[in-house]
């Protein structure tokens, strides 16, 4: 399985969310197919309650890891 | 140049200052709107900072978040759809399950409940929705023992076992909390276990009443295992072999099974193959290490194929086999009992047929056991009555009738199936059971011919007897009165001169009186039989006498061979020529168209047992041969034998009487016969080597009288006493004469004193009422005991007679007798001194 890696770190929290949420949008059909992954780089630390919320809602399967400064948030098919 | 035109028109600029109010409420909106739509996604509004308005428009984030909500919603109505799913199945499970299950709030109120509550409860759907469970289901139930309650107090899955509506219920009620964490409702599951308690109870029952019949019962259940381990054993089991419960635990059956079972371990392999489990009988061994007997059948047992043990049931027979031994024995014991009694026996059921024959009543009626058998008792039992001819009933078949023992005596005959006769006794008696019926007979029968025959010989032994004291008493009568004739004829001849008629006819009388005195003679010891009075004497003249004189007037005559210097012997004349007679009669009868008799005569020496009835010594064997009709062979052992005969007129008399006088003279007899040769008898009688006397035969007149002595006569007859008065005087004697032995001894004691004794005495034996000879002698030895004195009598049955010196007499005359026979004595007696 592809999974695709977006580096947004620097951004700020708003503008972090929907930059993630376009990006699962962009790729939802590929996601839910089970296809592919999403995995979003991040230092926002409120994006990592955001985007998990926000996934989940759209039935999404996601986990978060703290990284070292930064978290990396893997977004997939659901279970 | 916006600029430019912003200031050329204030127009445009007033446009411009417009248009830019407009972009900015523009701006203003999308940025609300934009932070509106960031709220609902959950996430802090944008800060102005964070997006220049270029940027905003360029990002598009209303058109990402609608993208966005597409997807929620998609996700929302995928959710939606499953929830749906899971609800239906939830519903169906609900309704199907086969438990009741009930929901209610915390306040106990029915929020839905599914069919089978309906079912178990009897409750209406109508009726009980907003209810209270507690109203419905339990009213009686305590608040702590209420499940429902119990899970919402303790927010825990609670079960509890309760009696609802007579039904027995194992109740489960487990807590609903929302995502608040409190009790919306409770969901009770209702189990009902009624039936499967009941299926408990009633396996249990069963288990019990399987679990009574085998520990009452008196067979013995064994259970054992592939191994031979003993799992389950009966009471009666252990009762018979003396285990406890305790110990069976740990036995096998090995050690029950008898080593000498021989049969035992083929027959525990063939049933663990299964191919086997029939009836079988075995011995086994108690904790006593005694041995039961038991029959029974083993079977195996299997599950899936595979060999599990076996279940045994067997019954003691120990007992079983005792008392068959013991009837076995008992039958065996009457069996031989039966055969062995000397009456013969048969015994019959119901119907006459014969059960049981012992083995005289085979010999009787010729049928054996195995023929007989079954039998209608009149076949084998064919009687008739003896008198005349005609058939007699079978008394088994009134016994059967009647039921009342009967006999039958005396004149039966039964006719075997060989054809022969047998005169027979029997009686019958009804075989009875334990009621009394009559189940069969006994005929218990003996065959008395042989009885009959001994009782009709012991009738004619007794008629002979009586004929034998009356001949005697004649005879001894008729001896004293042929004494007296002979005497008196005697003297008439010495006196009648040797020639003339007178003594012609005297002589004829003579010798009648002869022949009468044989008679007598012959009479008294048919009569009486008695023992021989013995004198030495010559055989050779003897045999001649009498055969001669047995075949006169008849078409026999007898050849002599008799060696010449034959010895002489101790002998009763008149008996052994009596044997002589009868044998020569015997030879004479046996040859009715004529012949020979030869007779023999000779000097035989025996050696030790070289005959078997004679001591070892010198004999005269005297054999009489004959060519005659011959003794049957069957009848040579029997002739002998008192009132055996073979003749139609014999008196069974003649040879028996032979025989005891030869053996009473210490000799024996023999006889060999064929039949259509003839017969030889032989005897040997004991030889004297002494001369035999020969007496003087005075003839013509009688010798110058010149006393020889004085005589004294005793005798109770007269008759006797005055000729033998007579007698003595001619042979030159002085004769007294005394009636009765008193008398005499008075004489004799008399003649003595007087100095003029007697030479002899001749004394009577018997005197009827008076003292005879045989009293009076002890008294004469008495007075001198050199008294010769001579017995006389007719009887030689007398011991006194044949032993007569013991008696204390010196010499012997017998009555009636001759003037030669009593002046040989008297010479005799006399001579000795």
């Amino acid at each position: 399985m592809e999974t695709i890696e977006i580096d947004i770190r620097g951004q700020l929290c708003p503008a972090t969310l929907l930059v993630a949420l376009k990006e699962i949008n962009a790729r939802a059909a590929l996601l839910r197919k089970g296809a592919a992954k999403l995995a979003f780089l991040i230092d926002n630390r409120d994006a990592t309650g955001t985007i998990p919320e926000s996934a989940a809602n759209m039935g999404f399967a996601v986990t978060v890891e703290r990284q070292d400064g930064w978290y990396r948030i893997e977004v997939s098919a659901p279970h | 140049m916006a600029l430019s035109s912003q200031q050329q028109d204030p127009d445009l600029r007033q446009e411009v200052e417009e248009l830019r109010r407009k972009h900015a409420a523009a701006m203003q909106y999308i940025r609300a709107k934009t932070d509106q739509l960031l709220t609902v996604m959950g996430t802090s509004p944008l800060r102005p900072e964070e997006l220049d308005e270029n940027t905003l428009i360029e990002l598009d984030p209303i058109g990402i978040i609608s993208d966005s909500f597409v997807q929620v919603l998609r996700h929302l109505k995928d959710t939606n759809e499953q929830l749906q799913v899971a609800h239906d199945e939830i519903t169906a499970i609900f309704e199907s399950a086969g438990m009741g299950i009930l929901v209610v709030d915390p306040s106990l109120r029915v929020l839905a409940f599914n069919r089978k509550i309906e079912e178990q409860f009897g409750l209406g759907r109508d009726a009980a929705e907003g209810m209270i469970c507690r109203d419905l289901l339990c009213r009686t139930v305590m608040d702590a023992d209420c499940p429902a309650l119990q899970a919402i107090a303790t927010a825990k899955s609670v079960r509890r076992e309760m009696d609802l509506s007579g039904r027995h219920v194992d109740t489960i009620a487990t807590p609903i909390l929302d995502k608040n964490g409190v009790i919306s409702r409770v969901v009770l599951v209702y189990m009902d276990q009624t039936e499967r308690i009941r299926a408990q109870d009633d396996l249990k029952k069963s288990e019990e009443r399987y679990r009574d019949l085998f520990e009452n019962s008196t067979d013995l259940i064994q259970i054992v295992d592939a191994n031979g381990s003993i799992q389950y054993v009966n009471q009666a089991w252990r009762a018979a072999l003396g285990y406890g419960p305790a110990e069976i635990a740990g036995m096998s059956i090995f050690d029950v099974v008898h080593p000498d079972c021989t049969d035992c371990g083929p027959e525990f392999k063939s049933i663990v193959c299964g191919h086997k489990g029939g009836r079988f009988e075995t011995l086994f061994i108690t904790k006593e290490r005694e041995t039961i007997a038991v029959e029974g059948s083993v079977s195996p047992m299997f599950e899936g194929g595979v060999f599990l043990g076996t279940r045994g049931i067997f019954r003691d027979i120990t007992e079983r086999k005792r008392a068959e031994a013991e009837a076995a024995a008992e039958r065996e014991r009457l069996a031989v009992t039966l055969r062995s009694i000397g009456d013969g026996v048969i015994t019959t059921d119901i119907h006459g047929a014969v059960v049981l024959i012992n083995k005289v009543a085979e010999r009787l009626t010729g049928w054996r056991q195995e023929e007989a058998r079954g039998r209608r008792i009149n076949e084998l039992f064919p009687l008739k009555d003896e008198r005349t001819g005609e058939g007699i009933p079978c008394p088994v078949d009134r016994v059967l009738q009647t039921g009342a023992p009967c006999e039958l005596e005396g004149n039966a005959i039964l006719t075997g199936r060989d054809g022969r006769r047998h005169l027979i006794t029997d009686s019958v008696a009804p075989i009875l059971d334990r009621e009394s019926s009559v189940i069969g007979a006994v005929l218990v029968f003996r065959d008395i011919t042989e009885r009959k025959k001994l009782e009709d010989r012991v009738n004619k032994t007794e008629k002979i007897e009586s004929l034998g004291v009356l001949a005697g008493g004649i005879a001894h009568d008729f001896n004293n009165l042929l004494n007296s004739i002979i005497a008196n004829i005697e003297i008439g001849l010495r006196f009648a001169g040797p020639d003339g008629e007178v003594q012609k006819s005297l002589a004829r009388a003579q010798k009648a009186s002869s022949r009468a005195k044989d008679l007598t003679q012959q009479l008294l010891t048919f009569s009486k039989g008695g023992a021989p009075v013995k004198k030495l004497a010559s055989i050779a003249d003897l045999i001649r006498d009498t055969a001669d004189f047995g075949t006169r007037g008849t078409n026999v005559r007898c050849e002599y061979e008799l060696a010449p210097n034959l010895w002489n012997a101790e002998i009763d004349e008149g008996q052994i020529s009596q044997v002589i007679q009868n044998l020569v009669i015997n030879a004479v009868e046996a040859m009715p168209q004529g012949g020979t008799i030869r007779i023999g005569a000779a000097n035989r020496r025996f050696g030790r047992a070289e005959h078997p009835a004679l001591a070892e010594g010198n004999y005269i064997a005297i054999v009489v041969r004959d060519h005659g009709k011959g003794i049957p062979r069957e009848d040579l052992n029997r002739i002998f034998e008192p009132y055996f005969t073979t003749k139609p007129s014999g008196s069974g008399l003649g040879l028996a009487t032979t025989y005891s006088i030869i053996t009473r003279h210490g000799g024996a007899i023999d006889v060999e016969s064929a039949v259509g040769t003839g017969s030889t008898f032989s005897l040997y009688l004991p030889a004297s080597l002494a001369d035999a006397p020969r007496p003087e035969r005075p003839t013509g007149p009688l010798p110058h009288r010149e006393t020889r002595g004085r005589i004294l006569v005793m005798d109770d007859d007269e008759l006797i006493r005055e000729t033998a008065g007579v007698l003595l005087d001619l042979l030159g004697y002085d004769a007294d004469l005394a009636p009765d032995g008193d008398r005499a001894l008075d004489m004799y004691r008399r003649a003595q004193q007087a100095g003029a004794p007697y030479a002899a005495v001749i004394m009577d034996l018997t005197v009827p009422g008076g003292k005879g000879g045989k009293a009076t002698i002890r008294q004469l030895l008495e007075i001198d005991p050199q008294a010769k004195a001579i017995v006389s009598s007719g009887y030689s049955t007398d011991a006194v007679m044949a032993t007569y010196a013991q008696h204390g007499f010196a010499g012997i005359v017998v009555k009636p007798y001759t003037i030669e026979d009593l002046g040989a004595e008297l010479q005799r007696v006399l001579g000795k001194n």
